[in-house]
């Protein structure tokens, strides 16, 4: 699985502690994310979705 | 719905309350090492939300990977703890000397000790260790431990197996040649290769974003 969540957190100028902080989880959550290491609950990759204002599916790409 | 916090500190409470209670029933029982290792386990396992707690004034989340982590590890321990119990028995219901020499008390203290470094390993293996391996790596890291695992079963089977064929008047030396001389021999390369994986990937460098530049983020 790969994630344009740096993408995104770049053009909102956000860091990862910040997003962390405003999704309700560890910074070390969102750097699993973005390395694709960790799959988040529907719940998690709507709120960063939402706080990214993108969609679930724009931040997550899944290789067949 | 109760949030993050909520949850996070009530985690900790009843986890810190279970260990306090064990650690003063242990003491009552004298078994000053067990309680020690326990407390120590405690602070190790906490070390995070302590640190948070100290520098924020705050609990960290208590997210969903952690949770995870947490339950994987809990898995992991119960399954250690159930296999070892099966074992003990075994070695008890048969007589084996090596395992009746001990008091009863000695060997739960035992089994709740290396349940616990189980458990311990577990997560910090989830928490740390396997988001910096590569999957072949984890691939082979569970190989490992596999390994040792089988070893391990094989070789007391082979040795119960042995006592059982001798007793009948036998001699033979393929039992005997698998659980005194193989078995350890697989076991210890099982647990060395799981050993090197492991601080392979606790020492593998991954670089946090508090390590890149200011000019580096906005690049991104």
């Amino acid at each position: 699985m790969k994630t344009r969540i740096r993408e995104y957190r770049a053009k909102y100028n956000l860091t990862q502690e910040k997003l962390a902080e405003l999704v309700g989880v560890r910074r070390e959550t969102i750097l699993f994310l973005e390395q694709g290491k960790y799959n988040p609950s529907l719940k998690l990759a709507h709120n960063v979705a939402q706080v990214l204002h993108t969609t679930v599916d724009e931040l997550f790409i899944f290789d067949d | 719905m109760e949030g993050p916090p909520v949850k996070m500190r009530k985690a900790l409470l009843t986890a810190v309350i279970i260990a306090l209670i064990l650690m003063v029933s242990l003491i009552s029982l004298r078994e000053y090492y067990v309680a020690i290792a326990l407390g120590v386990e405690v602070l190790l396992v906490f070390r995070r939300e302590l640190w948070h707690l100290v520098r924020y004034r705050r609990f960290p989340p208590f997210d969903e990977r952690v949770q995870e982590n947490i339950k994987k590890a809990a898995r992991n321990s119960f399954v250690y703890m159930s296999v070892a119990t099966v074992f003990l028995t075994l070695a008890y219901a048969l007589n084996i000397d090596y395992v009746v020499d001990y008091q009863p008390l000695q060997v739960i203290s035992w089994l709740l000790i290396s349940s616990g470094l189980v458990y311990l390993l577990g997560y910090i293996f989830y928490d740390r260790v396997e988001p910096k391996l590569r999957p072949p790596e984890v691939g082979r890291f569970w190989n490992f431990l596999r390994v040792a695992g089988i070893a391990f079963g094989s070789g007391i089977t082979s040795i119960f197996l042995h006592n059982v064929i001798a007793r009948l008047g036998v001699e033979e030396p393929v039992f005997f040649v698998i659980g005194v001389l193989l078995a350890p021999l697989a076991m210890g390369v099982g647990l060395v290769g799981g050993l090197v994986f492991f601080i392979k990937g606790l020492h593998r460098k991954q670089l946090p974003e508090s390590d890149q530049t200011e000019d580096e983020r906005t690049q991104l």
